[in-house]
């Protein structure tokens, strides 16, 4: 099992700020309803996977990399011949097309909340001037995503040991069951989860009303100011030529 | 001891949310979130079942809402929860957020009206709330050449043909009547789930 701490930056060659890489979440997602061409989205994920290499995460950023090319390979072979089986063509198409557009949403998740710790979060939304009603809850949602994929991969490994096994098959032949299997798990091993996350943020004074000083700093540097305009161009320009 | 101190001023007359409260708010969004993906992105490949989207996640997700509100008692949670949801799926469609953000306080309200205590008021907020899930496909009610348009783009022209005929002009208010049917058979999954398993284990 590895150990790592959540969002640990140190491997990396560059350390981007938070608000940067929540640009990219943003501006993936903006991508993602409003391109319909390739070439805006091939050079996006180009971007992000180069990003992500250099943020420490060469491996993850490879096989993204890879997984876009070969989607994007299928998506052109089977819009450029007509077939002989078109609901099946349609299903394919459609499978690849959302894999296709997913990947740079989930490239770019990857990039925030594997690289970013939690208190890089805070001193980053605290530097745009939010109130901690609203760093807090944003601040744990992105730390809590890794964590439920966590919970999920434990949870499947505790079920192969009992000989049940919660692939689609069983969605398919038991789903309310499967649903309990899942969900009363999930939610148990979660809740105890927060309930240390919570005691850690109090021990740490979160919970006053002082503006808290922090051992992170965050700054935009020019690393920041390089990758930021590389992608708001690519946004731009797909917004004023994709509707 | 500090948590004790939390867990008193928690059962005071106090509604306004503290930083515990919040963290849980958020960490239930992130794990309400995921699962919805995961159903939407898993069952979207069919025109049919993308449009059933709003029941099948309404029946899944409901206990994992149902828990939140529960844990928290206070008036907020549901509220971020709807925040956070139309941060993640209504991006770019502003109508969508905005009608995302009433359907969440509209559950707040009911909420509100037990008083914070009657577990009915709290199960009667979630279908309510499960309109969050038809406000993503506005766009394919009240913009429906766009949507099309852009479906076939996307997609392919097959796909948005199978979804122009299964999905009639007045499809949205089905959507929305489907969504609130699918938190209704999520909560009586949620009220049993939480009987059987979560108020045992003395979570709520």
């Amino acid at each position: 099992m590895d150990l790592t701490l959540y969002g640990d930056d140190s491997k990396g060659l560059i350390k981007l700020d938070p608000r940067t890489k929540m640009l990219m979440v943003l501006s993936s997602g903006v991508l993602s309803f409003f391109s319909y061409n390739d070439v805006p989205l091939f050079v996006f994920c180009t971007v992000l996977c180069t990003l992500l290499a250099l943020c420490g995460k060469p491996l993850t950023a490879l096989k993204g990399y890879l997984a876009f090319a070969v989607a994007l390979y299928l998506r052109f072979c089977i819009s450029s011949r007509a077939s002989a089986a078109p609901f099946l063509e349609i299903i394919s198409q459609v499978l690849i097309t959302v894999l296709l557009y997913c990947l740079p949403v989930v490239l770019s998740f990857i990039l925030l909340t594997g690289t970013t710790r939690i208190s890089q979060f805070i001193s980053a939304f605290q530097a745009m001037h939010l109130p901690m009603k609203v760093i807090i809850p944003v601040a744990v949602f992105f730390r809590f995503i890794p964590t439920v994929q966590e919970e999920w991969t434990g949870i499947r490994k505790a079920m192969a040991f009992r000989g049940i096994s919660v692939g689609l098959g069983s969605i398919f032949r038991h789903p309310m069951r499967t649903v309990e299997y899942v969900l009363v798990p999930m939610l148990f091993s979660s809740i105890s989860v927060m309930e240390e996350l919570a005691s850690a943020a109090l021990a740490r004074g979160m919970d006053m009303d002082v503006k808290r000083s922090s051992y992170q700093s965050v700054r935009l540097g020019p690393a920041d100011y390089i990758a930021g305009g590389i992608i708001l161009a690519v946004t731009i320009y797909v917004m004023s030529s994709g509707w | 001891m500090a948590k004790r101190e939390v867990t008193n001023s928690n059962q005071q007359n106090d509604r306004r949310m503290k930083t515990k409260d919040l963290i849980y708010a958020g960490a239930f969004g992130a794990i309400y979130l995921v699962v919805m993906l995961v159903i939407v992105m898993g069952t979207s490949g069919i025109a049919i079942m993308y449009l059933l989207a709003p029941l099948t996640v309404g029946i899944v997700c409901a206990t994992i809402y149902e828990l939140c509100v529960l844990k928290v008692k206070k008036f907020g949670p549901a509220l971020i929860l709807g925040v956070l949801f139309s941060l993640v799926s209504c991006m770019g469609n502003i109508p969508g957020m905005i009608g995302c953000f009433i359907a969440a306080l509209l559950a707040e309200l009911i909420i509100k009206a037990g008083g914070y205590s009657s577990r009915k008021s709290y199960l009667a907020s979630y279908p309510i709330f499960n309109l969050t899930m038809a406000m993503p496909y506005t766009m394919l009610g009240f913009q429906r050449e766009t949507f099309i348009r852009r479906a076939a783009d996307w997609y392919s022209q097959g796909y948005a043909d199978a979804l122009d005929a299964a999905a009639p002009s007045w499809i949205w208010y089905g959507i929305a009547v489907e969504a609130v049917i699918g938190g209704i058979i999520g909560v009586l999954l949620a009220s049993k789930l939480i009987k059987k398993h979560f108020d045992k284990a003395g979570i709520i």
